[in-house]
């Protein structure tokens, strides 16, 4: 039972619906420099992240974190692994 | 006397701050990496000079804009440091602070946007924050100069006290800096010149700065400290059971962040950027983003070639050809002058120069334009709508900054690449911004489309920058798919908050830009519109040749067969597109001189003798796309380091510039246009 409620919070950032939020859990499937630069923009491993809107056709994913609003492809969104909350 | 060091995080306002304490006029904007390049200012008061570096997160350097700032600190900086922080964006901005305060030398911190952040809510409590960093902290509005005195005097009292703050990395890595800053300190004394502070220095090498180790002194024992660097991840991890060290330094940096952050800031109050969320709910919608963009794309040309511009051009032409020619040549008959003084002045200098001065007011309509862009925060937006695109043909949507700014003018543009995160991405744009159709080529564009596309002017010219477009970026494809062939680009963009414009800050950046049109139009096309003057009139037979036997029609006249199957295979044509290397204003200015028009009315009515509206689109199409001009060709060389790119970047617009005249023409031809 433990094990499927695991399964259900754990996922991708990519698979948030706009208006969700969530928690990063881990960051090394990322290209590191992708990986340093949200880093630097403080996106890091237990940062809280609230998913915006997605980019048209594809286009990128809007993400907010501490008030800062930032754009990264959804390729790399579908990396990004997160805990719903 | 002192020189300042001005450091922060990208957007942040440094600029700002330094306009405001400089009384220079540099461009400011409303996304990250403005400023590429350090710029020097002397302060108010001349207490000193101030250094303006380009924007950084950390010290580990990513782009070669935030190298520019990391190559500073270990070669140059011997002053102070003015540290500019975002109060709204605390956490983030702390980090590199963090770095900074341990560097060594006397730090001042300058609180900014506290406005900003006041009306999301959040309080920084300045005080507080001078408490727990240990070195003063000024709040400040920087747009609006608030503070700016209080900075003033505050760095004049600075004194030459290090910062006394000091983080504990524990036992492991505090021995292994002590270690490596000995072996720092003994190479700084064997004579040579680091600027800085041995345990700053081995801490950045801990957490493997690049930019630090390769501007080690010479006498350095590089060896002796990798091997210590190496022997420290063992001891860490039987401290902490972690081995890595500069994962180990980033997590005490922050962990003192987040205690000082919650001592220093209240978040009771704070609430969403309402404003920009309902604004980008629209101009980012899914749907209407992409056709709102092109919408605004096209406003811009109607107000800069239509509405707005072109009624204020007729204006000024009307100025130039009639009252300022006549009072020329009145005082040059009254003071004496000679024949060929007066035709040198009247016919070179007054045509070739004024007819390119005439396009001013379009030039500063489309630099105002895109100001509001850069200003209003838009522009990161744009990257966001366009990477889909740009992603498809291998570039980052970051690209499209460069682009836009191409078309006011190609250099500022290609230096504006700097700030993307990939070489492939970074070398791709630059070679192609040059297709984007830069304000000098607009002169030859509003004088084309006045004589053969009047109904439809903004149309046909905005047909052209897309066509500059839309060819960068199959190019684009083309390239990334042959010759640099390597890892797909990644995008990350910040999305500032939006503020509107100030009216003066952006009279004064499109100003800045357009004493660039102005210094142009007083320097290089002055001296090309005397020499082609000059050649127009003399010839082997000698000075005041009639202008089919001058020289200039024998240079023109010797590339016009290449030209014939394009369609202008006229020796004006010719002449005009050599000279047009040096600045594509000088193809007016040619033409001006050639066809001896004396206003826009005549020389549009000689034009449309000379060419035929598929000839003359064939023209302005090869004007778009042919070379670089000479000042872009040099930026190119500075920014890839290569000649053979640069060659390359010459090489590929000619020849795509003669195939798509080409199919152009003849395919018009073929379809029964004339």
């Amino acid at each position: 039972m433990r094990k499927s409620t695991e399964f259900q919070t754990a996922a991708v950032l990519a698979d948030i619906r706009p208006g969700g939020a969530a928690v990063v859990t881990a960051l090394h499937r990322i290209d590191p420099l992708l990986r340093r630069r949200l880093n630097d923009l403080g996106v890091a491993e237990g940062s809280r992240l609230t998913v915006r809107r997605f980019g048209p056709f594809g286009g990128p994913l809007t993400f907010e974190c501490a008030g800062q609003l930032v754009g990264i492809r959804r390729f790399e969104a579908s990396r990004l692994e997160v805990a719903r909350t | 006397m002192s020189d300042y060091a001005l450091l922060g995080n990208p957007n942040t306002g440094k600029t700002s701050l330094f306009n405001m304490l400089t009384r220079s006029y540099e461009t400011v904007g409303n996304w990250s990496g403005v400023t590429v390049e350090k710029r020097i200012g002397t302060l108010r008061g001349k207490a000193g000079r101030i250094v303006d570096l380009p924007g950084l997160y950390s010290l580990l350097p990513l782009t070669e804009d935030e190298g520019v700032a990391a190559r500073f600190l270990m070669e140059e900086a011997d002053g102070p440091i003015l540290n500019i922080v975002d109060a709204s964006q605390l956490e983030r901005n702390l980090y590199l602070t963090m770095q900074l305060l341990e560097y060594g030398k006397p730090v001042m911190i300058g609180l900014n946007m506290v406005d900003v952040a006041r009306a999301r809510g959040i309080d920084v409590d300045a005080q507080a924050l001078r408490r727990e960093l240990g070195v003063p902290v000024v709040p400040i509005v920087a747009r609006k100069g608030t503070g700016c005195s209080e900075v003033l005097r505050g760095l004049g009292e600075l004194g030459r006290a290090p910062a006394s703050f000091r983080l504990d990395y524990g036992p492991a890595l505090e021995a292994a800096a002590a270690d490596i800053a000995g072996m720092v300190g003994a190479a700084a004394a064997a004579g040579a010149t680091s600027k800085a502070d041995p345990r700053w220095t081995a801490l950045q090498l801990l957490e493997g700065n690049p930019a630090v180790r390769s501007a080690l002194p010479q006498t350095a024992d590089l060896a002796a400290i990798d091997e210590r660097i190496r022997r420290a991840a063992p001891e860490l991890e039987r401290e902490t059971g972690g081995a890595d060290s500069a994962a180990h330094i980033r997590q005490v940096r922050r962990q003192r962040i987040a205690e000082i952050c919650g001592a220093v800031v209240d978040r009771s109050a704070q609430h969403d950027h309402t404003a920009t969320e309902r604004i980008d709910s629209i101009v980012t919608h899914r749907l209407l983003g992409i056709p709102l963009f092109l919408a605004l794309m096209y406003l811009i040309f109607k107000l800069t070639f239509d509405w707005l511009g072109s009624v204020l051009s007729d204006v000024l032409d009307g100025f130039i050809s009639g009252p300022l020619s006549q009072w020329i040549s009145y005082a040059l008959t009254s003071l004496g002058a000679a024949p060929f003084t007066q035709a040198l002045v009247v016919d070179g200098i007054v045509g070739g120069v004024g007819g390119v001065l005439v396009f001013l007011p379009q030039i500063f309509i489309l630099f105002l334009l895109i100001s509001f862009i850069e200003d209003s925060g838009y522009m990161s937006r744009i990257t966001l709508l366009m990477d889909r695109t740009m992603e498809a043909v291998g570039l980052s949507g970051k690209a499209f900054i460069p682009f836009i700014i191409g078309f006011g003018c190609n250099v500022p543009a290609i230096m504006a690449a700097r700030t993307m995160e990939q070489r492939k991405d970074r070398l791709l744009t630059t070679l192609l911004v040059p297709l984007m159709s830069c304000s000098a080529r607009l002169p030859v564009y509003a004088l084309f489309a006045g004589v053969f596309f009047v109904s439809n002017r903004a149309s046909v010219v905005m047909g052209l920058y897309v066509l500059g477009m839309v060819l960068a970026l199959a190019l684009a494809k083309l390239f990334s798919r042959t010759l640099l062939k390597s890892e797909p680009s990644v995008f990350v963009v910040e999305l500032p908050p939006y503020r509107m414009p100030q009216l003066l800050s952006l009279l004064r950046m499109t100003w800045e830009k357009v004493k660039g049109f102005l210094r142009k139009a007083g320097t290089i096309i002055l001296a090309g519109s005397v020499v082609i003057w000059f050649l127009s009139n003399t010839g082997p037979g000698g000075f005041g040749v009639d202008m089919n036997d001058s020289f200039l029609a024998y240079i023109g006249g010797a590339l016009s067969t290449l030209l014939i199957p394009l369609g202008f295979g006229t020796w004006q044509a010719g002449a005009a597109l050599i000279t047009g290397f040096m600045a594509k204003e000088i193809v007016v200015s040619t033409m001006n001189i050639i066809y001896q028009a004396p206003d826009m009315a005549g020389l549009e009515h000689q034009v449309a003798l000379a060419f035929t509206p598929l000839q003359a689109f064939s023209f302005v199409v090869f004007i778009l796309l042919y070379i670089p001009c000479l000042a872009t060709v040099g930026v190119i060389r500075k920014e890839t380091s290569s000649w053979r790119w640069t060659f390359f970047s010459m090489g590929y617009s000619l020849a795509l510039a003669y195939l798509v005249s080409l199919l152009l023409y003849q395919g018009g031809h073929l379809l029964g246009f004339v």
